[in-house]
C-alpha cells in the first residue's frame, strides 16, 4: 500500500501530499527513522532556521490493533541540546493522522502569522490562530475540540523556552528537547488531525497470533500487569523502588535517597486523587492516570524531580507543578532540574510556593524566568557554576541516578539526544529485571548491551511502539506483528539492523554539528561524590577510568574510532 | 565476561542438561570470547558473529529427546510446538534444522533461525540458543528448550510409542540411569513459624537452592515466598532459585508500597493462596513429570481447545488437583487458591507445581517431591501398561 506524507511550507502556505518512496520505509520503517532520514539534507541548519523541518511521523503498525502502537514521533533539531532530536507521544493523534491517509507531516518555513494546521482525510488547511496565541494548552485544545486530535504548544513554545513541549490534547507530551519552541518560531500554534480511514492488515491470521502472544506476555509481566505494576499505579510505581534501590536523585543529585518520597508514591497518588486508568489509543496497559476531576496526573520523573530533586514532599504542590507545565507547554523534567540547579547555585532550593510563579515566569520569560528558560546548562554557566548542571549535552538528567546503575551511566552519555533514559533504557534490566536482570553495579558487558538496546529502541521508535511494551514482549513478537501487518518479512535481527542505521545516522548528524567524545560525559559530581549509601547498599562515586574504558569499548563495538568519531566522512552516502 | 561463561557452563553441567564437556559458549564484548568444547564453542562464536546479541550457547543435551523430536517430525516440518506453558508463553515454537540443511555454512543457517527465535534444535549438533541482552539469557533459553523438549518427548512417547531405531534403548537408559531417586532426605529446614526477617531470607535462599539441586525446577524458573504478618517475602521476577541472595522482595500485603514491582509474576497467586489457606510458605517449581502428566486428559470431544488457559475444570491426579491458567495476571491466581488448601499442593496445567507449608518450607518441599514422584510412577505405569501402544487417555485423571 503506498504511504504518503504531507509537506507543509508555512512560509508560502503551500501544501502537498507525496508518496513516500517504499525503499525509504524498508530502510527506516517510519516514526523516528523516517524523521531522521528526512532531515538528511538539512541537519546542519540551526533549529530556528526557517528551512529546518519538523517531522511528525507514525509507524507501520499505527492504525492496526497492534498493542501500544498508536504513537507519534516528532523529529527535528533541538534548540536545547543542538543535537538531532526526536520524542514520541501517545494519545490519539497518531491514530487519527494515519486515518487521514498519512504516515507523516513535514513542516518547514515560518508562517507570517500564527496558524493552526488542520488535517482530515479530505484535505488540509491552515487556519488563522491569532486568537489562540498566548493561550494555554488547555484552552487551545478546547477551542479546537471539534477538529479531532490536537497537538499544541503553549506560551512556553511561543516564547522560545528551550525545553518547551508539544502537548497532545489527551495530556501526553512531546517533551524534553524544546521542539515546542521550534514550532513557536514557525508560528504554528497547533496541528489537528481527524481521519476516518482504516488501515488494512495484510495477513490477519499471522497478525492476530502475534497480537495474542504480545498480550500473553503483557499478562506475564509483573512490571506491566502485576498488582504493583504500571497498569495499576502508572510510572509512579517506580518511586518506592528507586527509594529502595537508593538511586532517587535528591537535591540536584547531591544525595540519592529522599525520605519524603512516600508522599508522592504510586499508592499515595491513588489515595489522594482517586487515580483512574487511561490509555493511549489501542493500548491495553493504560498506564496514564487521571484524577477524579479529570486532571492528568504526573509521571514518575515528574514527581521525583519536582519532589526529591527540589527537596519537596508536598504531593499537591507537585501535582500543581505538573498541571502548570502541561498547560504552559513545558517539559517537567528539564523545568524541575533547571530549578534545582538554580536552587543549589543560589544556596536554597525553591519552596513549593515559589515554584508555581517561577514556572509561569519561565514560560513567559519574565524576570529570572528569562534565564531559567534557557535550561540548566546555560543557567549554571551564567551563574559561574557550570558543574551544577546535571545534564549531558545540555539535556537534564531524569530521575535515575547513574551512580546506582552503571549501564544507565553509560547510556546517558551515548544517547544521541543528550541525557535521556529512554534511548537504551537499561533501567529495564538493571532495575526492573526485564527481560532478565543484569548487575547494576558493574560496567562489564554494558557497552555491548547499551549498543544493542539503542538499536532495538531506535527500531521500536520507528514502528512506533511504546517502550513499556518491552517489559513483557520483545522484538520477536513485534517483528511478527509487523510482518502480519505489512506482509513483508521482518525478524528481530533485521529490525535491529534498521535501528543501527538510524542510530548511526543520528550520531553522524551530531558529529557534523560539532559533537565529540568530550560531549559524551557525565557531570563531574558523579565521579567525585558518593550517593546516599545505607541499608546494605553502597553508592560510591563512579570510577572514571573504568567508565572511560567502557565508553571506548562502546565506540569500538559501534565501529567508531576511540575518540568517538566516524572512520570516514562517507557514512551517509552509503545509506539508503 | 570469561567468569560469566564459566559460571553458566558450570550450571549446565550441574543441572545435568548437557553432556559433560559438550557445551560451547560465546559472548561478545568489544571482542568475541568463546569457551568450551572446541567444535561447539567455534560454532557458537560463528553463530554469534551473525547476530546482534550478547551470547550464544551451543551444546549437546544430556538426553537425546530434542534430537528424537526432530527425527520423529515429518520431513516438511520446520518447527516443533511443545504445549507446555513456558513454551506457549515465551518460546512460541522451536525451529528445527536437519543435518542436510547444515551442510555448507551451518552457523549462517542457525543464525538465520535464531534471528527470529530464542533457541534452535540442530540435528547432530544439539540445542543452540541466543541471549539478546545478557549471556544469562542464552543459558536460560537453552534451559527452556531443553525443558520443553523433555516434557514434549515424555508425552509423545506416551501417546505414540517409540518410532525410531534406538529410541527404546535410549529411553531405558534415561529411566534406569539418568533419573535419580527424588527425595527430600538429607536436607535441613528450619522449623517454622519464622518471624525474624533475617531467618526468613536465609531459609528462602536455602529452600530455593534445594529446589534446584534436587531437580524440581530448572534454575531460572519457579518462585518461592514466605509470609510474616503483613509482609510477603517473595523471590524477584527473573531470579534463579539457586541464587536468591539480594533477590527477595518484601511486599506489604496492604500494597502501601510498590517496591514489589520487581517481585515474581506469581505474586498475586501467592497472595491469594495465603489469603485462602493461612499457609506461611509457598514453593513453586516445574518438575517435569508433573508438568507432563498435567497435560493428559481423558475428556473426549471437549470444546476447549486452549486447555492450558481456558479449561475451567478441576481435574484430579490421585488427590492432587490439576487446574489450568495463564501465568501472571492470567487465570492461575484465580484457580489455584481455592483448590490448594486441603491437599497442600496443586498442579497447573503444563506449567508446574505449587506446594504450601503451614509453618515452613519442609512441608512444601516434601509435597513437591511427593507430587513429582507420584507423577513419575504414574507415567511409567501407564507406559508399561500400554506396552508401547498409542493412547491418549489417563484413567487416573477425572473431573470433579
Amino acid at each position: 500500500m503506498p504511504e504518503h506524507m504531507l509537506i507543509v511550507d508555512l512560509s508560502s502556505g503551500r501544501m502537498r501530499r507525496e508518496e513516500i518512496p517504499p525503499e525509504l520505509l524498508r530502510a527506516y520503517l517510519g516514526g523516528r527513522g523516517l524523521g531522521v532520514r528526512l532531515l538528511r539534507e538539512r541537519h546542519t541548519l540551526s533549529p530556528f532556521d526557517p528551512a529546518m523541518p519538523v517531522v511528525f511521523a507514525v509507524g507501520p503498525l499505527c492504525g492496526t490493533p497492534a498493542p501500544t502502537s498508536a504513537r507519534i514521533e516528532v523529529v527535528s533539531r533541538s534548540p536545547l541540546t543542538g543535537t538531532v532530536y526526536d520524542c514520541s507521544a501517545g494519545g490519539r493523534f497518531a491514530w487519527r493522522l494515519r486515518a487521514a491517509g498519512l504516515l507523516a507531516i513535514l513542516v518547514e518555513g515560518n508562517s507570517p502569522r500564527p496558524v493552526v494546521l488542520a488535517v482530515t482525510s479530505a484535505g488540509e488547511e491552515l487556519l488563522p490562530a491569532e486568537e489562540l496565541w498566548t493561550k494555554g494548552v488547555g484552552e487551545t485544545v478546547s477551542a479546537l475540540s471539534g477538529r479531532g486530535s490536537v497537538a499544541a504548544i503553549g506560551p512556553a513554545g511561543e516564547n522560545g523556552v528551550l525545553f518547551s513541549s508539544v502537548m497532545m490534547g489527551e495530556g501526553n507530551a512531546v517533551g524534553r528537547g524544546g521542539l515546542g519552541a521550534v514550532l513557536g518560531r514557525k508560528n504554528l500554534k497547533a496541528v489537528t488531525v481527524d481521519g476516518d480511514r482504516t488501515v488494512p492488515v495484510a495477513d490477519r491470521v499471522r497478525f492476530d497470533r502475534a497480537r495474542a502472544d504480545v498480550l500473553r506476555l503483557f499478562r506475564a509481566s509483573p512490571v506491566i500487569f502485576g498488582e504493583l505494576g504500571i497498569s495499576e499505579y502508572g510510572t509512579p510505581a517506580l518511586v518506592d523502588l528507586m527509594r529502595q534501590r537508593r538511586m532517587a536523585p535528591t537535591e540536584n543529585f547531591r544525595r540519592t535517597v529522599f525520605h519524603g518520597s512516600s508522599c508522592y508514591s504510586g499508592p499515595a497518588i491513588r489515595a489522594a486523587y482517586g487515580a483512574k486508568k487511561e490509555g493511549c489509543f489501542g493500548c491495553p496497559i493504560r498506564c496514564k492516570k487521571r484524577a477524579s476531576d479529570g486532571r492528568s496526573l504526573p509521571e514518575y520523573e515528574t514527581v521525583s524531580h519536582f519532589g526529591a530533586l527540589n527537596g519537596i514532599s508536598d504531593l499537591h504542590a507537585i501535582v500543581r507543578s505538573n498541571d502548570a507545565c502541561n498547560d504552559l507547554g513545558m517539559d517537567t523534567i528539564s523545568a524541575a532540574a533547571t530549578l534545582s540547579a538554580w536552587g543549589e547555585a543560589r544556596g536554597r532550593f525553591p519552596s513549593p510556593e515559589e515554584i508555581g510563579p517561577l514556572l509561569h515566569d519561565i514560560a513567559h520569560r519574565r524576570g529570572e524566568g528569562d534565564l531559567l528558560a534557557e535550561g540548566s546548562r546555560r543557567v549554571a554557566e551564567a551563574l559561574g557554576k557550570p558543574g551544577l548542571s546535571m545534564s549531558v549535552k545540555s539535556l537534564e538528567l531524569p530521575a535515575y541516578d547513574p551512580r546506582g546503575a552503571y549501564g544507565m551511566a553509560l547510556a546517558y552519555v551515548t544517547s544521541n539526544r543528550g541525557g535521556c533514559h529512554l534511548r537504551a533504557y537499561p533501567i529495564s534490566h538493571e532495575i526492573l529485571r526485564k527481560p532478565v536482570a543484569s548487575d547494576r553495579f558493574t560496567f562489564s558487558g554494558k557497552a555491548r548491551m547499551i549498543k544493542i538496546a539503542e538499536d532495538t529502541n531506535a527500531a521500536v521508535d520507528s514502528l512506533v511502539a511504546c517502550k513499556f511494551a518491552f517489559f513483557g514482549a520483545s522484538l520477536e513478537e513485534y517483528a511478527e506483528l509487523l510482518a502480519g501487518a505489512t506482509g513483508e518479512h521482518h525478524t528481530p535481527q533485521s529490525l535491529k539492523e534498521i535501528g543501527e542505521r538510524i542510530w548511526l545516522t543520528e550520531r553522524f548528524y551530531n558529529a557534523r554539528n560539532g559533537f565529540t567524545r568530550a560531549d559524551d560525559d557525565l557531570p563531574a559530581r558523579f565521579f567525585t561524590e558518593a550517593g546516599s549509601s545505607g541499608e546494605g547498599i553502597d553508592i560510591p562515586p563512579i570510577d572514571r577510568a573504568r567508565f572511560g574504558e567502557e565508553l571506548t569499548k562502546y565506540y569500538r563495538i559501534r565501529g567508531l574510532r576511540d575518540d568517538g568519531s566516524f572512520p570516514d566522512d562517507g557514512f551517509l552516502g552509503r545509506q539508503p | 565476561m570469561r567468569s560469566l561463561i564459566a559460571k553458566y557452563a558450570g550450571k549446565m553441567e550441574r543441572d545435568r542438561s548437557v553432556v559433560p564437556g559438550r557445551a560451547g559458549i560465546a559472548a561478545q564484548d568489544d571482542v568475541m570470547l568463546s569457551e568450551g568444547a572446541p567444535d561447539l564453542s567455534r560454532l557458537a562464536a560463528d553463530v554469534l558473529s551473525h547476530l546482534s546479541c550478547l551470547g550464544v550457547v551451543a551444546a549437546s543435551p544430556s538426553l537425546p529427546f530434542a534430537e528424537f523430536l526432530l527425527r520423529r517430525a515429518n520431513p516438511d516440518v520446520k518447527t516443533i510446538v511443545p504445549l507446555d506453558t513456558e513454551t506457549r508463553t515465551f518460546l512460541h515454537d522451536i525451529p528445527i534444522v536437519r543435518r542436510e540443511e547444515l551442510a555448507g555454512n551451518p552457523a549462517r543457517v542457525i543464525a538465520a533461525l535464531l534471528s527470529n527465535r530464542k533457541g534452535v534444535i540442530a540435528e547432530g549438533v544439539g540445542i543452540v540458543a541466543s541471549g539478546p541482552v545478557t549471556l544469562e539469557q542464552a543459558y536460560i533459553h537453552y534451559s527452556s528448550v531443553f525443558h520443553a523438549c523433555y516434557v514434549k518427548y515424555l508425552l509423545d512417547v506416551l501417546q505414540e510409542g517409540f518410532l525410531l531405531p534406538g529410541e527404546g534403548e535410549a529411553f531405558r537408559a534415561f529411566r534406569e540411569t539418568f533419573l535419580r531417586p527424588l527425595t527430600a532426605e538429607g536436607l535441613s529446614f528450619r522449623a517454622g513459624p519464622l518471624d525474624d526477617p533475617g531467618e526468613v531470607l536465609s531459609e528462602i535462599r536455602a529452600a530455593g537452592r534445594y529446589t534446584v539441586e534436587r531437580g524440581l525446577v530448572d534454575s531460572f524458573f519457579g518462585n518461592i515466598s514466605y509470609r510474616v504478618g503483613g509482609t510477603i517475602f517473595i523471590s524477584q521476577t527473573a531470579a534463579s532459585l539457586d541464587e536468591l541472595a539480594g533477590c527477595v522482595d518484601p511486599v506489604p500485603t496492604d500494597n502501601r508500597s510498590t517496591t514489589g514491582i520487581t517481585a515474581s509474576s506469581e505474586l498475586l497467586a501467592h497472595r491469594r493462596i495465603y489469603e485462602a489457606t493461612g499457609a506461611r510458605a509457598i514453593l513453586h517449581g516445574h518438575p517435569k513429570f508433573a508438568v507432563a502428566m498435567s497435560m493428559l486428559c481423558d475428556v473426549k470431544d471437549c470444546p476447549v481447545k486452549d486447555c492450558w488457559k481456558d479449561c475451567t475444570r478441576v481435574r484430579m491426579l490421585g488427590d492432587i488437583p490439576v487446574v489450568a491458567g495463564e501465568i501472571g495476571a492470567g487465570g492461575l491466581a484465580v484457580r489455584v487458591p481455592p483448590v490448594i488448601g486441603g491437599p497442600g499442593k496443586a498442579i497447573v496445567y503444563g506449567h508446574g507445581v505449587f506446594a504450601i507449608g503451614r509453618d515452613g518450607f519442609e512441608e512444601a518441599f516434601r509435597s513437591m517431591v511427593d507430587v513429582e514422584n507420584r507423577c513419575r510412577e504414574e507415567y511409567f505405569r501407564r507406559l508399561d501398561t500400554r506396552g508401547g501402544h498409542p493412547s491418549t487417555s489417563v484413567s487416573h485423571i477425572h473431573s470433579r
